[in-house]
């Protein structure tokens, strides 16, 4: 399966009432938005109102509570539409070409639950620990309709569908746009592999999918992962939309739909394949809360590997506590079919770093890449606008009563900050 | 997966209480989160099975009070494995920096939905549908 992605550099973001991309600005219609999101109907039930903000890197702007980032794409040939099973049909994606709206995003935000937490803060200390910040972001912030409050599943799938919706259509504004640059990516099937590659180790990445419950899911092809079994899955399919994330949960490790189109495990495999290492395939399995549905999920993980002729895999979790039972089954089980492993998570490893980081070990996760520690605790500066509201401030993670300050700072650990821990390792906390 | 009727869902959460079917029983105790991994551990020692992950969720320990687990209702063999899941989860909770805040009634609200519907998922129960119990 191959697969061209053409970039097209957005360097600024107008309202504008035309949609157009013109000298990498993308003009855009908020009511024309507004309309294409209007056109599903649990949209239509659950949320009375949308408003609609731009937010530029360096400005001194704060967005929370933010539910998802996601950034625009089309699908300009090949089979299939962009986030398939949801807002396009549930056909086959990850072949032909796909534009890419590169350096911006669309961002959701707005209240769903009282706790939510979720911070993007454009420029100071917390811009440092966000990706975010980096990107021009469409900032959609969503108002519930009354009643909501007894119908938090119902508002949860429309507030997360408006937000694909609305970077599907942004993404169509880049459909007939010259890239600035194109990248292809390729899977070979197996034997093909082996023949191309006879000499390099095979290696394939176990992607683990946060299944738990609301606010705390992830869907492939629009099926809830926790209803399924390990599968195998193309990397490029990630890259049209095949996975999306329904989790608004711990905003420093929570992997937005964002990181599932830009996977930096995906980037690097893909870097590194036909020169050090085979990149076979992606494996995805779940993070599930019953027992022996892990047992199943690590034990199909483990089948997979030796199936597949593995050397190698990556292993990345996502979320705290519950999935780290599952990344220790996973790791440990593939390393006794003979591949070896390398795992990235994030640490709560208390706010001095003291504390035993993960919720289980073994022996046999002996190779560890860490997003940081999500405990760590930073002040965040007032900033002149806030998009979205800060109600909620001091009951996220990691914040406490008076974590908002009457002068306006935030005193908090740096699991409040959207992205700030990723563990696919698509943060910027680094030790290089 | 086992039969529901084997269930027990040991909890500090009311919603649990109201929203669960009748077939599946609920030991509820008003106690806090850390205390419901402390009675769960006792019963996991005494043979019980544990047959869901007690830090579900990725709602921090020392942000939610609420904590729904379910074991099985009658004791059995301890298994070494879910002995050690259980007791160290015990140890991540206190790991946590305690927070000492007052929680306004919708945002404990929101707790109690959250850790229903993580409870609903892991044992394939559907959510929505069992909130209609909640009158």
């Amino acid at each position: 399966m191959k697969l061209e992605l053409g970039y097209i550099q957005i360097k600024d973001i107008q309202f504008s009432k035309e949609c157009k991309v013109e000298n990498g600005t993308l003009y855009v219609d908020p009511d024309a938005v507004k309309a294409f999101m209007y056109e599903e109907d649990d949209v239509k039930d659950w949320v009375a109102d949308f408003k609609f903000d731009i937010a530029k890197p360096g400005e001194s702007v704060r967005i929370t509570p933010v539910k998802d980032v996601i950034e625009p794409r089309v699908k300009v040939e090949g089979g299939g539409g962009i986030f398939p099973g949801v807002v396009a049909k549930v056909d086959t994606v990850g072949s032909g070409k796909t534009h890419v709206l590169r350096g911006m995003a669309v961002v959701t935000a707005g209240k769903i639950v009282g706790f939510q937490e979720g911070i993007i803060d454009m420029s100071g200390p917390g811009a440092e620990y966000t990706p975010f910040s980096k990107l021009n972001n469409f900032v959609v912030v969503a108002e519930p309709k009354d009643g909501y409050q007894d119908h938090k599943h119902e508002y949860e799938r429309a507030v997360r569908l408006a937000g694909l919706r609305a970077a599907a259509f942004i993404g169509e504004i880049g459909r007939n746009v010259t890239p600035d640059e194109t990248q292809e990516f390729e899977t070979l099937g197996i034997k093909e592999g082996i023949e191309k590659y006879p000499d390099l180790p095979r290696v394939a990445y176990v992607h683990m999918l946060q299944t738990q419950g609301l606010l705390h899911d992830t869907y492939v092809y629009g099926v809830d992962a926790k209803k399924t079994l390990t599968t195998i899955i193309y990397p490029t399919e990630t890259m049209d939309g095949a996975i999306l994330s329904g989790n608004c949960v711990s905003a420093c490790d929570k992997n937005t739909t964002y990181h599932h189109l830009n996977n930096p495990v995906v980037a690097e495999l893909f870097a590194q394949h036909g020169k050090t290492l085979n990149y076979v395939c992606n494996i995805i399995t779940n993070e599930n809360v019953y027992l022996a549905d892990k047992q199943r999920s690590s034990d199909w993980s483990a089948k997979l590997c030796r199936l597949l002729d593995l050397d190698g895999a990556i292993v990345s979790q996502e979320g705290f506590g519950n999935p780290d039972t599952d990344l220790i089954m996973n790791t440990k089980k593939i390393e006794l079919q003979g591949v070896k492993t390398t795992i990235i998570t994030d640490e709560y490893a208390g706010q001095d770093g003291k504390s035993q980081s993960l919720a289980d070990a073994d022996p046999l996760a002996d190779a560890v890449v860490t997003g940081g520690n999500a405990n760590e605790v930073i002040i965040l500066p007032k900033m002149d606008k806030v998009i979205g509201m800060l109600d909620y401030v001091d009951v996220i993670a990691g914040g406490h009563a008076g974590s908002l300050r009457e002068d306006g700072t935030i005193e908090a650990e740096i699991q409040v900050i959207t992205g700030a821990t990723n563990e696919m390792g698509f943060n910027r906390l680094s030790a290089r | 997966m086992e039969s529901r009727s084997t269930y027990l869902v040991i909890t500090n959460n009311p919603l649990v209480v109201k929203c669960m079917p009748a077939d599946l029983a609920v030991e509820y105790h008003d106690v806090t989160y850390r205390e419901v991994l402390v009675l769960v551990r006792d019963m996991v020692y005494a043979g019980h099975r544990l047959y869901t992950h007690p830090l579900s969720g990725s709602v921090k320990p020392n942000e939610t009070p609420y904590k729904s687990i379910v074991v099985s209702k009658k004791p059995k063999k301890m298994e070494m494995d879910e002995a050690f899941i259980i007791s160290s989860s015990i140890e991540t909770f206190d790991k946590f920096t305690p927070i000492r805040r007052e929680l306004p009634e919708r945002v404990l609200k929101d707790f109690r939905l959250i850790d229903y519907t993580l409870l609903c998922g892991a044992v394939g129960l559907d959510a929505v549908a069992g909130l209609s119990n909640n009158k």
